[in-house]
């Protein structure tokens, strides 16, 4: 029985590839499997190569595989340029069409099908799309799949949108395709699953469950300008806020986005934001004006491929340094770093807690493999969700205060905070230097105390920040420090040193500032060979770890700045090299 | 009653004969006329002189970002739509950077108070040349001339969708008073672009110079400004520079399109986490 199993779709962009991988994720997920899925796409909507990878176990999994065991190829050029993934064993499924044969050494070993897809699903449904299902019936009788749970989720992606009729129809490609495929493949060429009940767990992307967070955590705002891959937190979140009596604006661009959550969040709303790329560079203008007039706010960056326009379809970690050192002036701010789909919901609403509490800007950084993919995690726990507004008073405190003071010195640097309407609690909030009513003032004194008190506002905070986590074995010479979705990859090199016996500990760091500094400190000093894995050209971690922590230990750099996430072999392969 | 006592602070210190003193005085006695609570008004201003009324006008107030009052008042204005907004802000603020905001603004048709204190320089800058500073005219940036053929924001505004132009004169604050009490009265954005003579960096556009130059549309027989064309034909007027309600059209809010329940404003919606509802919420990632 198999245990483990990654399965790529690939064809050109247009060809269904996304419809098919999300139904077979979601397929495998009801068979009670844990799910990670991968997409490779290009910035164009139709004609160019794509593909889509689910890797799937009975266990636990976080990222992805190195090889492939199963390809379903739409075109012929997706098996010429995907054949060196493929296990030894592996099965190519093909449509015939345009069919040319790979050079047999690249073949040797696998299993190839031919099935005329384009011309079945013709055929017998009048339409080409009807390969996707045809398809995914056939891979469900390779599998060993229940044919009923494919009915259901074909039932529940059609149903609602598209009507019975359409439901009927693709229910019998489905059904279709299996039997097919039973008149192709052997019984003995089928690789059966293992298979356990789909117990207490959802399949989710980042971005969703950043969306999600932002929901329960009573975000009531949101304002944003379309982009890849940041716009699916919007478009899920449009359709459920105003339901909860809140509102989302499309804006002009990314600096209307924040400088309106600022608007809203100084009315009185839980405001937030998204972005990715240049859009958040044009949000350092206003990402200052929060600090300095001490705005909560949530800003969730999901970053892609720079500099400039870059790859906006490609995952990349080089954002990092921007949000904790970047706009002008210096100020106060929070940045947040969730590695797996739970934690993209668990940081989201804590997130806002943060914003209230500290009064500054939260960033929630992640990445397009983060933000558009989906993974399993257990389902949310909504019942122990806390929402703390922080300083924020009520009408009736404020209306028996002798002298209300929005910027107050405050011992801890957190001032009482009044909404527009509230009598009593008249202020300005300001972007110039400020006194304790928020008016403008030049004092040197004043001047000097305000940055004191803003600046000393997260001296306290680290019980509230989320810490970072240790993975791997207990004992280990070899450590790895990372953040964000290389998590997957990370946990899977250790598990292939493992094997190969070298013990490997994995420090992830889920709130990158401010900066965990004992506890990176701690991790140095235990371990003896560390290496920094990003996926960015200059390893913004590494230089962050070495300016915060000092004396530092010689830190070695794992970097990947292509255009893929991180295999397992990308990691495993440098520390191995390390210790011959 | 309020009375324009009521939402004063501090004396203002521009410059002697600023236009900026009429217009914290028209703006006063506007929102003394409609009889608004300080605490149900919100100013929201941008980056030039103008930026100073904040300190000097008794009311909840946000100084922000050059160019950017317009998405904050947006903000502000959506969460809790009970609030008087007024957004302030200069040529420069409104024109050059945040050019943008103002035409969305009009588009979305936002229901907000836009006061655009034009005084054809950027006077907090020490007079550099501003989008509507005249062709030619020497300023600390043009010592040559302006080479920029200036931009016209209530024709801007007609052309962006605006349901409120009007132009006032910072010289003629009653009349000035009464478009900006009419603007607050708006369903949707009114825009106020005032003529403000700056008395420091702009020696040519003065007191003197825009008596000269102007017209009330109120006085052009027949004029209305539900009348597009008319309107159009006014802001093109040669030579003269049309003042008062130019053109007013009827469109629903934002705030209108977008806000389930406007008796429930976001700012004072309960946040108790929901727990079932949201649990089948999730439901649908199972």
């Amino acid at each position: 029985m198999i245990r483990d199993l990654a399965v790529m779709i690939a064809g050109k962009a247009g060809d269904g590839v996304l419809f098919t991988g999300n139904v077979l994720a979601k397929l495998l997920k009801r068979h009670g499997w844990e799910i990670v899925t991968s997409r490779d796409f290009p910035s164009n909507i139709r004609g160019e190569s794509t593909c889509y990878t689910v890797r799937a176990s009975l266990d636990k999994v976080y990222g992805l595989s190195d090889q492939l065991d199963i390809l379903l190829a739409f075109d012929c050029e997706s098996i010429l340029a995907h054949l060196p993934e493929i296990a030894a064993n592996g099965i190519v499924f093909c449509d015939g069409q345009g069919w040319t044969a790979p050079p047999p050494e690249q073949t040797q070993g696998k299993m190839f099908h031919r099935f005329s897809l384009r011309a079945l699903a013709r055929e017998q449904f009048g339409q080409e799309i009807f390969k996707n299902v045809i398809a995914l019936g056939a891979l469900s009788y390779v599998l060993d799949l229940d044919p009923a749970l494919l009915d259901g989720i074909i039932s529940e992606m059609f149903l609602r949108r598209k009507g019975e009729e359409v439901v009927r129809k693709n229910v019998r490609a489905a059904r279709f395709g299996y039997e097919k495929a039973k008149e192709i493949i052997a019984e003995s060429e089928r690789r059966p699953l293992a298979k356990k009940a789909d117990a207490d767990r959802i399949l989710i992307s980042g971005d969703e469950a950043i969306g999600l967070g932002a929901l329960a955590a009573g975000c009531r705002y949101f304002a944003a300008y379309p982009i890849c891959p940041a716009s699916e937190i919007w478009q899920w979140l449009v359709h459920y806020l105003p339901d909860f009596g809140g509102a989302v604006v499309q804006t002009e661009d990314e600096l209307a986005s924040l400088n309106m959550a600022l608007g809203a969040s100084f009315a009185g709303a839980r405001a937030m934001t998204s972005t990715s790329g240049p859009g958040a560079s044009l949000m350092m203008e206003a990402f200052s004006l929060a600090g300095m007039a001490e705005i909560p706010v949530v800003i969730a960056h999901v970053q892609r491929l720079g500099p400039a326009t870059g790859m906006p379809t490609k995952s990349q970690q080089g954002d990092v340094l921007q949000w904790i050192f970047g706009s002008h002036g210096e100020f106060p701010r929070i940045v947040l770093a969730p590695g797996t789909v739970g934690e993209c919901f668990e940081l989201t609403v804590g997130a806002f807690n943060l914003a209230d509490k500290y009064q500054c800007p939260v960033i929630i950084l992640t990445e397009l493999d983060m933000g558009q993919n989906f993974r399993t995690t257990r389902a949310l726990d909504f019942s122990g969700i806390r929402i703390d507004r922080g300083k924020l008073l009520n009408p009736e405190d404020l209306l028996g205060m002798a002298e209300f003071k929005r910027y107050e010195l405050a011992a801890d640097g957190i001032s009482p905070r009044s909404l527009p309407s509230w009598k009593n609690g008249v202020h300005l909030a300001e972007s110039l230097e400020h006194d304790e009513k928020g008016y403008r003032d030049e004092d040197p004194l004043n001047r000097r105390r305000m940055m004191e008190k803003r600046m000393r506002k997260l001296d306290q905070a680290s019980p509230d920040l989320c810490p970072p986590q240790v993975w791997g074995c207990q004992k280990a010479e070899v450590g790895f420090i990372g953040f964000g979705s290389t998590l997957g990859a990370i946990l899977e090199a250790i598990e292939q040193l493992r094997v190969k016996s070298v013990p490997s500990r994995f420090l992830q760091l889920r709130t990158l500032w401010p900066f965990p500094a004992a506890e990176v400190r701690q991790f140095l000093a235990e371990s003896r060979d560390v290496f920094v894995v990003e996926h960015n050209f200059s390893g913004e971690l590494a230089t962050l770890i070495k300016s915060q922590v000092s004396p530092c230990a010689e830190l070695k750099n794992i970097l990947n700045y292509s255009t893929l996430p991180f295999t397992p072999k990308e990691i495993v392969g440098p520390v191995l090299r390390s210790r011959r | 009653m309020k009375t324009k006592e009521s939402y004063h602070r501090v004396s203002p210190t521009w410059c002697k004969g600023c236009g900026l003193f009429g217009v914290f005085d028209a703006l006063k006695r506007a929102a003394a006329a409609l009889d608004i609570e300080p605490e149900d008004l919100v100013i929201v201003t941008g980056i030039g002189c103008h930026g100073r009324l904040n300190n000097y006008f008794r009311a909840y107030g946000f100084h922000g970002l050059h160019g950017r009052a317009i998405p904050v008042a947006t903000g502000i204005k959506l969460v809790n739509p009970r609030l008087q907004v007024v957004a302030v802000s200069g040529d420069g603020d409104a024109y050059s950077i945040g050019l943008g905001h103002f035409l969305h603004a009009l588009r979305k048709n936002v229901g907000l108070t836009y006061l655009v204190v034009d005084n054809r320089i950027f006077a907090l800058t020490e007079g550099q040349a501003s989008p509507t500073t005249e062709f030619g005219m020497v300023t600390l940036s043009t010592p040559f001339g302006s080479k920029d053929f200036p931009i016209d924001g209530p024709s801007l505004a007609l052309a962006a969708g605006g349901t409120f132009i009007a132009r006032g004169f910072s010289g003629e604050v009653a009349h000035l008073a009464s478009l900006i009490e009419r603007g607050m009265k708006h369903n949707g954005f009114a825009l106020i672009n005032i003529l403000s003579p700056c008395v420091t960096h702009n020696k040519v556009n003065s007191y003197d110079w825009y008596k000269k130059h102007i017209f009330h549309v109120e006085d052009v027989p027949g004029y209305s400004p539900k009348d597009k064309a008319r309107a159009w034909e006014a802001l093109n007027s040669p030579e003269k520079i049309a003042v008062g309600l130019i053109y007013e059209g009827d469109k629903p809010s934002f705030e209108e399109l977008v806000l389930t329940d406007r008796e429930r404003p976001i700012a004072s919606l309960n946040l108790k986490v929901d727990a079932p509802r949201l649990g089948k919420i999730m439901d649908r990632f199972r």
